[in-house]
């Protein structure tokens, strides 16, 4: 019955066209992976980081694949030898990789406050403002020329979401909206947040707004709080936004909880590459330091974090005593 | 060799009127096109839009191809007053006069209402 499973998951797949909605032009090409410079503070796109953050995002092909709202078209059941199977199952895994690319983490991106030109002689020229944007087919939108005369005569260049809006309109990306949705207000967003659909408003994001905008940065932020006091970390994990999660999570020094859940689950081994990604990027905490001056590795690691929270000890605990009863029965 | 294209006019950069089948609602199209040819007529390559009705946020819309408006005033190209008026607003060009000319008409039109009203209100006291 699982392979049957395998199968109709796979030929779904295969046959349905995946909704071009979730992915942009971003994540098709590949994110550059950056070798890290000596002692600068690891960023989000080192070699390192990615290949910890991947590991724990986990790779669960019956989730990654679930059916999702497309046209409906009848299964196809196809019979396969074992080894085909096996190399059905390989190109499903390269095709959920891909899908599991995570969205970029940039900073917030400055204000433009350029002017141009101020001319007095043309104030009061026109009611309106008017704005000029360049058509011009092979420059890349950030460095399009965006600029707007204003009635008083300033000539100035558009702000970030005025650029936003007008890319939208002469080059309309699929799924993006002029206006943004009405979800990405607060009363909506708690709504949503207790109907346990945070992968959807992560998606909805990464359609509708520019990783470095404020809007873009502000949602992600509520989710991931969110999702962190309630502890439904399972809810993101074989999506591509675990990685931004756990990078969050990380960075604001409040791993505890997320530890806590894998250990819950037996997933030792993401326990472990989780608090050694901690230590990379502030090895200037205590139990940094304690680790490198111990050489630990491994459930070691974990057990010098406990140290600062009891907690995890207890998680330890009874994930080692679980692991005792099982080799024995 | 047979020449297909020979025209004896010259090309030039106007505003065409779009969607003249929607009376009321304007939207321009910026275009190079000869010039005995009718105004929304068959033109050689459209260059950019101009929406003359402020939206929402009260902006005007204008959109220009740079790169071939630069090509075809390279292969001399004319642009009618209108355009010159838009692309001397945008920067591209120098200002034109006309506009300066409107500008200050305008701001003395202003005034006149100004005072216009002013002695309206001092009426209006007194009374």
């Amino acid at each position: 019955i699982i392979l049957h499973n395998y199968i109709l998951t796979l030929f779904t797949f295969q046959l349905g066209h995946f909704p071009l909605k979730y992915f942009t032009s971003f994540f098709v090409s590949h994110m550059y992976l950056h070798s890290p410079r000596a002692g600068a503070k690891p960023r989000f796109t080192d070699a390192a980081v990615q290949d910890v953050l991947s590991r724990i995002t986990g790779l669960d092909l019956q989730k990654v694949f679930r059916p999702i709202k497309q046209e409906l078209k009848p299964p196809t059941y196809k019979l396969m030898t074992d080894e085909q199977l096996e190399q059905a199952i390989q190109v499903a895994t390269e095709e959920a990789k891909k899908q599991l690319q995570m969205p970029p983490v940039l900073p917030e991106r400055k204000p433009i406050n350029d002017v141009l030109a101020v001319d007095k002689i043309l104030d009061g020229m026109d009611t309106a403002k008017y704005v000029f944007t360049d058509i011009t087919y092979n420059i890349p939108h950030r460095e399009r020329f965006i600029v707007v005369r204003e009635p008083d005569g300033t000539l100035r260049k558009a702000t970030w979401e005025e650029r936003d809006r007008f890319v939208q309109v002469y080059f309309p990306k699929q799924g993006r909206k002029l206006t943004p949705h009405v979800l990405f207000k607060e009363e909506n967003l708690k709504t949503v947040f207790s109907q346990d659909r945070h992968e959807d408003v992560l998606n909805l994001c990464l359609v509708q707004f520019e990783p470095d905008s404020a809007d873009y940065i502000r949602v992600h932020e509520a989710t991931y709080e969110d999702l962190e006091k309630n502890g439904k970390y399972n809810l993101l994990r074989s999506t591509r936004h675990f990685g931004g999660l756990a990078w969050y999570l990380v960075n604001a020094r409040r791993v505890d909880g997320l530890i806590v859940d894998m250990l819950r689950r037996d997933m030792l081994q993401d326990a472990i590459s989780l608090v050694s990604l901690f230590y990379m990027v502030h090895p200037h905490s205590e139990s940094a330091q304690e680790a490198a001056g111990q050489q630990a590795t491994g459930t070691d690691l974990l057990k010098v974090r406990t140290t600062q929270s009891g907690y995890i000890d207890l998680a330890l605990q009874a994930y080692e005593e679980k692991a005792a009863e099982g080799s024995a029965s | 060799m047979v020449l297909f294209n020979y025209h004896a006019g010259y090309v030039v950069i106007r505003l065409a009127l779009a969607g003249h089948k929607q009376a009321n609602r304007p939207f321009y199209r910026i275009v190079a096109a000869y010039n005995k040819r009718s105004r929304d007529g068959k033109y050689i390559e459209q260059l950019g839009s101009f929406d003359p009705l402020p939206n929402i946020y009260n902006e005007k819309l204008v959109s220009f191809n740079f790169d071939r408006i630069k090509y075809w005033i390279g292969c001399g190209a004319h642009t009618s007053k209108p355009v010159a008026k838009l692309l001397g607003l945008s920067g591209f060009f120098p200002l034109h006069p006309m506009t300066v000319t409107e500008a200050e008409r305008r701001r003395a039109q202003a005034k006149l209402a100004e005072t216009a009203t002013g002695t309206e209100e001092e009426k209006q006291a007194d009374v």
